[in-house]
């Protein structure tokens, strides 16, 4: 297998994979705030999973952006990894991407210094993760290279619908009853 | 649930989209309706394009000898070469033979 063919492999499998870790990173932090999954564990379990949930997506989703910078043909410059809108074909599609990743880790450098943060200004932060995860599904449906697949989409979007009637329901219903 | 086996129950749910993506990538390596599709038609040639060749020009028509030519409504034939068709050093050709 040439090289450009294994980061092309690489990429859409660690984009697709980071995703799927994401989810369960939003679901367990909703969970936190909702009672949708008290039925599986106590909240500390769940705390516990939220924050261990970050060294699954992270790394996929640095490898998801590594491997596209160095695959010639997708034509994604470093500066495209942190600055958005500024690639030669797709500027919405892979942009959004970009906002999402950058988003992300502002989200995740912040939470790793909560301790030292105003605790309002870190949970307003914290809240943009919807926001990131809304760019991060409209760059899986503009971009996505497997989307198209009818189980890759059945899965996406149940999971996005999933996650986006849960947020919905603690923005507008506060805590969830049991 | 314990928080390990939530842990692992993640784990593993990660490895599996990772492993069939890696399996479904693998078999779908090109996909025509990709939204996106990166230009790849004008990059940069590492080795020149060879020469197309060119048409010679069609000689006159002669005429044989004595004979009126009889008028048609077709045009007159075009010569058109495929690519990879050399042209040799010839003289053109300017009579045709009558049995």
């Amino acid at each position: 297998m040439d090289t450009g063919l294994l980061l092309w492999i690489l990429a859409r499998a660690t984009g697709l994979s980071s995703y799927a870790a994401l989810c369960i990173s939003i679901l367990s932090g909703l969970a936190l705030r909702t009672s949708v999954l008290d039925f599986l564990a106590t909240n500390r379990a769940i705390r516990a999973l939220h924050d261990w949930t970050t060294w699954l997506w992270m790394p996929l989703g640095l490898v998801h952006v590594a491997t596209l910078v160095l695959d010639k043909t997708a034509r994604i410059a470093p500066l495209d990894v942190v600055v958005p809108f500024r690639t030669s074909y797709g500027e919405l599609a892979i942009g959004l991407g970009t906002v999402s990743f950058d988003v992300f880790l502002i989200i995740t450098i912040t939470s790793w210094l909560r301790r030292r943060m105003n605790d309002r200004l870190w949970r307003w932060i914290h809240r943009t993760s919807y926001v990131a995860f809304g760019a991060l599904f409209l760059h899986a449906y503009m971009a996505g290279t497997d989307f198209d697949s009818p189980l890759i989409s059945a899965l996406s979007w149940s999971v996005a619908l999933g996650i986006g009637v849960l947020a919905v329901s603690r923005i507008t219903l506060g805590r969830l009853p049991e | 649930m314990r928080p390990i086996a939530l842990r692992l129950a993640a784990l593993a749910t990660t490895l599996f989209v990772f492993a069939g993506s890696v399996d479904y990538a693998a078999s779908h390596v090109k996909n025509v309706s990709a939204p996106l599709q990166p230009p790849v038609a004008d990059r940069p040639s590492a080795t020149p394009a060879p020469a197309q060749p060119t048409p010679t020009p069609l000689p006159p028509l002669v005429t044989q000898r004595g004979r009126t030519p009889v008028p048609t409504g077709t045009p007159a034939p075009r010569l058109t070469i495929a690519p990879g068709v050399r042209l040799a050093t010839l003289a053109p050709l300017t009579f045709t033979h009558t049995s």
